[in-house]
């Protein structure tokens, strides 16, 4: 009885939620010819079409998986992380668990059929160990999926992830590379793109180059969600979207549910309903601990 | 025996003195049985290229006088490719002669035994031996000739039995009761009464198709496009049985003699000639670092050495029905997984598998990929580290009492403040394999949101009078 009357309320929420994604979209195609029919300047023109075209070819071309959450989706071009894209993941001074555990994350939230191609050197994360199974599917990663590949060196790294996307089997890639230029991350965004796939690189916390990648996000560790016992139950990550390609950058502080496969923002008071802009109080305190 | 040898007058068996003292210019060494056993694999290797069943005879088994220096040939359905028996006895005479300098002595019979004791006792050169004429043949040959241990032949010589004819029509009671089975065993296994197994030089071959070339080939562009008009060869064949191949075996065979094998597994049954090709290309730009083409390939062979049922697809329907995709993706995955470990080494993919243990260390194993699924247990809600280290790590850490949770810790050099800490977990040593400290495991999380996993080694009055402790792991 009480399922029932709950259904509904659900649904109209999320209908709204939809039409009006749908309705600022319209707008802000539907705004930009007319911007252009008035330019007269021929070179004006093209260079207006070259900054809307990718922008059109992204939005209708390839899937995006969103993260459920509007205050990051709304950064994104696509309303999600896009699929046939590279995603960089940087973690901060000493958080490379963090960074990694979002990948994971991430991961979960992919088709399950497919298996998940893991590149990494032979020596795994370098100090912090290699991947552990049973961690991964306490985040929710079925360790049975991963496939892992070991390489000895950079160069097989970059051609064992080329040669993943190429194959278009497996449902991401992921690949553990310490350098990477410009050049590089263009053939992998390429490949990417053209296999429709995501790609997420595990890049060093020093990594100053320049990249293709459509997205970069540097990952913190934040203190973790407790239950009323006192018990870790979620993780928690400071996200900043560093770089976004056709999108706008942002901070948060989300958490990860690995039951239901969910990230939502870090409220910080115990009672949601009282938090008004979720996650605020909490970013402003970890800022408050980095700088001090 | 070399001819120098024998022009001097010496024969096998001869005492060392004796043999000085006829020709004062010989040369001793020691016998170096293993070398002898390794140059022999590697004629019989060579000489796959006239049939896949090769075999060496084997020194232990048969011991010293009956083997050792000579192999076996199973020439049924391969003979014609040479244009006959005569022409392919030919062919491996001239090129044992001319490539190895070795003078051999061939013969061709229905049944090895007969092969044997015909190659060795018979008065012509080659002798061949029509089927079913072995007992006709064996029967002037002297007994050694059935490869018997020297006591048994000493004993039937003192019986008066010297010749195989002698022994062919008396009653087979007697013997059976006087020597060992060997007897009688050789007996019917050289006139085809029993079969006689074959121990082959190299696993044969469930398909092989095989290509001899005029000229020979240095590039790695032509050993390719050969193998894959090998490949293609193969694929008809495999279709009619409705097989595909699991690992393949590629051998080049050298001008000067060596012959180089390049094994190749697949993850899943294949029939796919592009797909090999590709395979054969990534693994032998691996081995171009290592491997020299001397003066070229003369010859070349592709062989199926492990098969597995692959039932035949229709392609055209195939494509409207609502798994293709599917089926594609998998098929894709599997090809990928090859080309992969060409690359980068058949132990390169791996897999998580789970094992049954409490020790987080030995919880789980990373296999190389083999086509199964790794099953994992639903998750206990303990925490498990997303990292684990690959040894623990000795940290130096303040606690308020000794069997609390740590409240300070030092690790690599940097010390953390502890905010919150969640245990024990108790985990046991697994008595059955080596006693070791009972570990007491805590999730801790440090000020700045970094979550460890920690352990004390040790209980205290039990196991210790000092606990250590030690970083396992990090949790996201």
């Amino acid at each position: 009885m009480r399922e029932n009357r709950r259904e509904p309320r659900r649904a109209l929420a999320l209908f709204m939620f939809c039409s009006k994604v749908w309705a600022q979209e319209q707008n802000a195609l539907m705004a930009q010819p007319t911007a252009l029919s008035v330019m007269r300047n021929r070179a004006a023109v093209a260079d207006e079409l070259r900054r809307l075209l990718p922008k059109m070819a992204g939005f209708l071309a390839a899937k995006a998986m969103p993260f459920g959450l509007s205050a990051i989706d709304r950064c994104l071009p696509q309303g999600g992380l896009a699929c046939g894209a590279l995603h960089e993941v940087v973690p901060e001074e000493g958080t490379t668990p963090a960074a990694f555990g979002f990948i994971a994350a991430l991961l979960a939230l992919m088709p399950r059929a497919h298996p998940i191609i893991f590149v990494m050197p032979a020596y795994g994360l370098r100090e912090y160990g290699r991947p552990y199974g049973h961690g991964l599917r306490l985040l929710g990663l079925d360790p049975g999926r991963l496939i892992l590949v070991e390489t000895a060196h950079r160069k097989d790294t970059l051609w064992a992830l080329e040669e993943a996307l190429h194959s278009r089997a497996p449902a991401a890639a992921v690949g553990v590379i310490d350098k990477l230029d410009l050049r590089l991350s263009q053939r992998l965004q390429l490949a990417a793109n053209d296999a429709r796939l995501p790609l997420f690189l595990l890049r060093p916390a020093q990594m100053l180059e320049a990249s293709a990648a459509a997205t970069r996000w540097r990952v913190g560790a934040a203190p973790a969600a407790r239950d009323r016992f006192g018990l870790f139950a979620r993780p928690r990550w400071h996200l900043q979207l560093e770089r976004c390609r056709n999108g706008r950058t942002g901070e948060w502080i989300v958490e990860y549910d690995h039951v239901a496969h969910r990230f939502s923002l870090a409220a910080a008071l115990a009672d949601p309903a009282l938090s008004h802009s979720a996650g605020e109080t909490l970013l402003r305190q970890v800022r408050q601990a980095c700088r001090s | 025996m070399n001819a120098a040898a024998e022009a001097a007058g010496l024969a096998p068996g001869e005492p060392l003195a004796d043999a000085r003292a006829k020709a004062g210019f010989l040369q001793v060494r020691a016998v170096d049985t293993v070398a002898d056993d390794a140059a022999l694999n590697r004629l019989a290797l060579w000489a796959t290229r006239y049939t896949p069943t090769a075999s060496p005879l084997c020194r232990d088994f048969w011991g010293e006088e009956n083997g050792a220096d000579g192999f076996f040939l199973d020439i049924e359905g391969a003979a014609h490719l040479f244009g006959g028996e005569d022409k392919l006895i030919a062919d491996l005479a001239f090129r044992l002669e001319k490539s190895f300098g070795l003078p051999a002595r061939l013969a061709v019979a229905a049944t090895p035994g007969a092969a044997w004791a015909l190659s060795r006792f018979h008065p012509a050169r080659s002798p061949i031996l029509p089927s079913g004429e072995e007992a006709e043949a064996l029967a002037p040959l002297p007994i050694e000739a059935l490869r018997l241990s020297s006591e048994t032949c000493t004993t039937l010589r003192r019986l008066g039995f010297k010749s195989i004819g002698a022994l062919l029509d008396k009653p087979r009671a007697p013997f059976a009761a006087r020597f060992s089975a060997e007897l009688l065993r050789r007996l019917d296994q050289a006139l085809g009464r029993v079969e006689e197994p074959l121990v082959p030089v190299a696993p044969p071959p469930v398909y092989h198709s095989l290509r001899y070339l005029i000229e020979p080939i240095f590039t790695q562009e032509a050993v390719v496009a050969l193998a894959s008009r090998l490949m293609q060869t193969l694929a008809h064949v495999l279709t009619r049985d409705d097989v595909g191949a699991r690992a393949l075996r590629l051998s080049l065979y050298r001008v000067d003699g060596e012959v180089k094998t390049v094994d190749t597994g697949l993850t899943q049954p294949t029939r796919s000639v592009p797909h090999v090709a590709r395979l054969l290309a990534l693994r032998l730009d691996a081995l171009a670092a290592t491997e020299d083409a001397g003066f070229g390939f003369e010859a070349l062979g592709l062989a199926v050495t492990h098969a597995e049922p692959m039932p035949a697809r229709q392609t055209e329907l195939a494509s409207l029905a609502a798994d293709a995709g599917e089926t594609d993706r998998t098929e894709r995955g599997a090809a990928l997984i090859d080309a992969l470990r060409q690359r980068l080494g058949p132990q390169s993919a791996r897999r998580f598998a789970a094992m049954a243990s409490h020790l987080p260390e030995r919880a789980e194993i990373l296999p190389p990929l083999n086509g199964e699924d790794s099953a994992w247990p639903t998750p206990e809600q303990k925490p498990r580290p997303l990292l684990l280290l690959p040894r623990a790590e000795p940290t130096a850490v303040t606690a308020l009492v000794p069997d609390g949770p740590p409240r300070r810790f030092c690790w690599r050099g940097v010390t953390y403040e502890v905010t919150g800490a969640q245990g024990p977990e108790r985990i046991g040593a697994e008595w059955w394999r080596r006693p070791e400290p009972t570990r007491d495991y805590y999730l801790v999380e440090a000020a700045g949101g970094h979550r460890f996993w920690l352990y004390r080694e040790g209980l205290y009055g039990r196991e210790t009078a000092s606990a250590r402790w030690f970083v396992h792991g990090l949790f996201a």
